[in-house]
């Protein structure tokens, strides 16, 4: 039989044991400490400019933060986000700053995943004043709680319209279902689809395809005609049985609302099918890189992109002027819509920022307020938004594009920004 | 009529794409009994050195090195690694196959970092052409698809019955016991059986992501694991079964898929999960599926 004798407690482990100890209570204390400087940094204290102060505010910085996916599906939009804000901060400490203060933005990795999201937020909020970035609808939804009990003004890069309501929320441009109003107010003026025709609507499960059903749905009906939707999944690259669903139930046009792999299946099986039928995708629908695939001819004969953004390569000075800098900065990287949109969210904190300061405050409500008061903000990068209305979108206008392989960022304007006919019906009936 | 045959030769050709995949499921299983849950990082692999090399070495060259790399690697895996663990521990091919995800997980990180948020054309000489078969019109690389996994399976099918590994496999999978007393090498018998599912998973690779789909993305590796289903239905030890069980996936996704307006019942989006539907319908009609050997252990 085995016996296992308890060893002597010798000099050695008892110093272990008390140095285990020393050890925890300095976690412990450090613990404290954190919570104490977070809970300080949100009291009323004054800096010496008397600007009041709050989270992420000191004397000399303001800090920003991101979240964002630069290992996940979403990678190569998140570099260009990060990049193109880091440009912005940049520019603005070169100007000499904000109310005084250089500008910092701490950027946090989730891989689009909502535990590490969750986390990465917990670990960033008590030293930050805002968030010009947050990539993945199912990140922003986790997060909305916290976001709007600590009052952290955030720019999500998502557009569904479950995200509106929040005060501290706040999406750019239009939701997804403006978009699809729009797609099929485009598709109706072309004269691709008239009464009593049918389009297919093949769209992604969740909130971003749920959304822009929404939409086309309504739309459809308006306009009298009816919609075949196809719901799929992210692993769906390849549509040939949406294609052959489509092509039997006899759509005159398709609207997508899913990722770029499933936009560029879509065009090149319909095509290849002789299927050729007008295709409009949601923004996200859509990359540079899809111009590299076999389906690119496809792409550039049926793909058109409503979006709220202009194209990168339009020629809006305030765009041009973004386009010139980011190359010089990040030479050979490729300048997608995430450029544009992550350099706009940024340039509106900052906007957000002065005026809070102006007000004599950079706590974080404050900085809330200032956004929402807001009416005609324009960067110059597009249309102009309105923020003083939380449950609506900050803009209704958008702009149609269209694939073309020369220009940068793989896209071309076709229609500048306008509102299409029913939009303001469809917000006014969903209240 | 034109749906209906568009829907059947999807499937089939979706089928036979997974039946590569899942027959070297049934290889591996038959020569380790170990479940290899490494055939998504695989493919993936094979697609990737696919992508990177058809510049250089085009097409066939690429395909050439890519199916060779990949064997090699899945070859060395099982060699250095799962062979080495569970020792004789009554368990140890339970061990190896949970030792497999963990492999899978180090190759997918390191091959999604690789290949970010890009699409990578392999550059197939089939591009974007069709053919019109009648009424109906079907992708040549969808063609291809069927007739190169046709060959690559008869092949393996002739491996299998033809070959002293084959009857060492078989012999194997029988009674490993036995086998190894009659002189079986085992552990040569199982290396080569992960070679040549590797191989498989990399020429699947390419028709996975071949027009009509638009190129090789981090998340390809996935749709390995709708092979699993195949595999299993068709019993884990049977060629044939897998055979039968992949065109039976297939079919029931392409069908699914092509009719998902008039199964609303079912809820849209049915047809991601009619794959697994079938799987359990099978196996509650015959428990060690549809072609399972008499008394097979299942995992």
């Amino acid at each position: 039989m085995n016996v296992t004798h308890p060893r002597p407690r010798t000099a050695r482990t008892a110093a272990r044991t008390a140095a285990l100890a020393a050890a925890l209570a300095a976690v412990l204390l450090a613990g404290t400490a954190c919570s104490s400087k977070a809970d300080g940094g949100s009291t009323d204290d004054a800096a010496a400019d008397g600007v009041k102060s709050g989270p992420g505010i000191s004397d000399k910085t303001i800090r920003l933060g991101a979240l964002t996916d630069l290992t996940g599906p979403y990678a190569t939009l998140g570099k260009s986000i990060v990049q193109a804000q880091q440009m912005w901060a940049d520019e603005t400490n070169a100007a000499g700053g904000i109310c005084g203060r250089e500008v910092e933005i701490v950027v946090k990795d989730h891989g689009y995943d909502v535990q590490k999201a969750v986390t990465a937020y917990a670990d960033i909020a008590p030293d930050v004043v805002a968030l010009p970035q947050v990539i993945g609808s199912p990140v922003v939804a986790a997060l909305l709680d916290d976001i709007e009990r600590d009052h952290m003004l955030t720019f999500p890069q998502a557009w569904a319209a479950s995200l509106l309501g929040r005060d501290s929320v706040q999406v750019l441009g239009t939701t997804y279902d403006l978009d699809m109003i729009a797609a099929v107010d485009f598709l109706t003026r072309a004269k691709k689809i008239a009464k009593g025709d049918t389009i297919g609507h093949v769209y992604f499960e969740g909130d971003y395809g749920a959304n822009a059903l929404e939409g086309s749905e309504w739309a459809a009906e308006q306009a009298g005609m009816k919609v075949a939707g196809q719901k799929i999944k992210a692993t769906d690259t390849d549509l040939t049985a949406q294609v052959s669903a489509l092509s039997k139930a006899g759509v005159k046009a398709i609207l997508i609302s899913a990722g770029p792999a499933q936009t560029a299946s879509l065009a090149g099986v319909a095509a290849a099918r002789g299927l050729k039928v007008p295709i409009v995708s949601s923004a996200p629908g859509y990359a540079p890189q899809l111009l590299k695939t076999p389906a690119a001819a496809a792409l550039e004969a049926m793909v058109h992109v409503v979006s709220a953004a202009p194209a990168v390569s339009s020629d809006l000075p305030g765009v041009k002027r973004m386009v010139a800098s980011y190359q010089k900065a990040y030479p050979g990287e490729p300048v997608d819509s995430g450029v544009l949109s992550g350099y706009n969210a940024a340039q509106l904190t900052g906007a957000d920022l002065k005026k809070a300061c102006e007000g004599g405050s950079l706590a974080r409500q404050d900085v809330v307020k200032a956004h929402r008061s807001q009416k005609n903000a324009d960067t110059g990068l597009g249309t102009p938004q309105d923020f003083t209305l939380v449950t609506a979108p900050a803009s209704r206008s958008t702009y149609v594009l269209k694939p073309d392989a020369k220009a940068v960022g793989g896209l071309v304007g076709v229609e500048e920004a306008h509102k299409a006919p029913g939009v303001d019906a469809y917000m006014a009936g969903r209240g | 009529m034109t749906g209906f045959l568009d829907s059947l030769f999807n499937g089939l050709a979706l089928g036979s794409v997974y039946a590569l995949i899942a027959l070297g499921f049934v290889t591996i299983f038959k020569a380790s009994g170990v479940l290899s849950f490494t055939h998504g990082s695989l493919l993936l692999l094979g697609g990737y050195l696919v992508a990177v090399l058809h510049d250089d070495l085009g097409f066939a060259g690429a395909l050439a090195v890519a199916v060779l790399v990949t064997a090699a690697v899945a070859g060395v895996l099982d060699r250095l690694v799962l062979q080495r663990v569970g020792g004789s521990d009554p368990h140890a091919a339970h061990i190896q196959t949970i030792v497999t995800i963990g492999i899978d997980i180090v190759l997918v990180t390191d091959l999604a970092r690789r290949i970010g948020g890009d699409l990578l054309p392999l550059g197939d000489p089939w591009g974007d052409a069709v053919t019109d078969l009648g009424p109906v019109t079907v992708a040549d690389s969808r063609v291809a698809a069927i007739l190169v996994s046709a060959v690559a399976i008869g092949g393996a099918f002739a491996l299998f019955r033809f070959t002293p590994w084959g009857l060492s496999l078989r012999a194997a999978a029988e009674d490993r016991e036995a086998a190894a007393l009659m002189g079986v090498r085992l552990t040569r018998v199982r290396t080569v059986a992960w070679c040549l599912a590797g191989g498989l998973a990399a020429l699947a690779a390419v028709f996975l992501v071949a027009f009509p789909a638009p190129g090789l993305e981090r998340t390809t590796g996935q749709i390995a694991l709708k092979a699993f289903p195949a595999a299993i239905l068709g019993g884990m030890t049977s060629p044939v079964g897998a055979l039968v069980g992949s065109m039976l996936i297939g079919l029931t996704e392409a069908f699914v898929a092509g009719y998902q307006s008039d199964l609303h019942v079912l809820g849209e989006g049915f047809g991601d999960v009619a794959p697994y539907a079938v799987m359990v319908l099978v196996l509650l009609v015959r428990p060690a599926g549809l072609f399972a050997a008499k008394g097979a252990a299942r995992v």
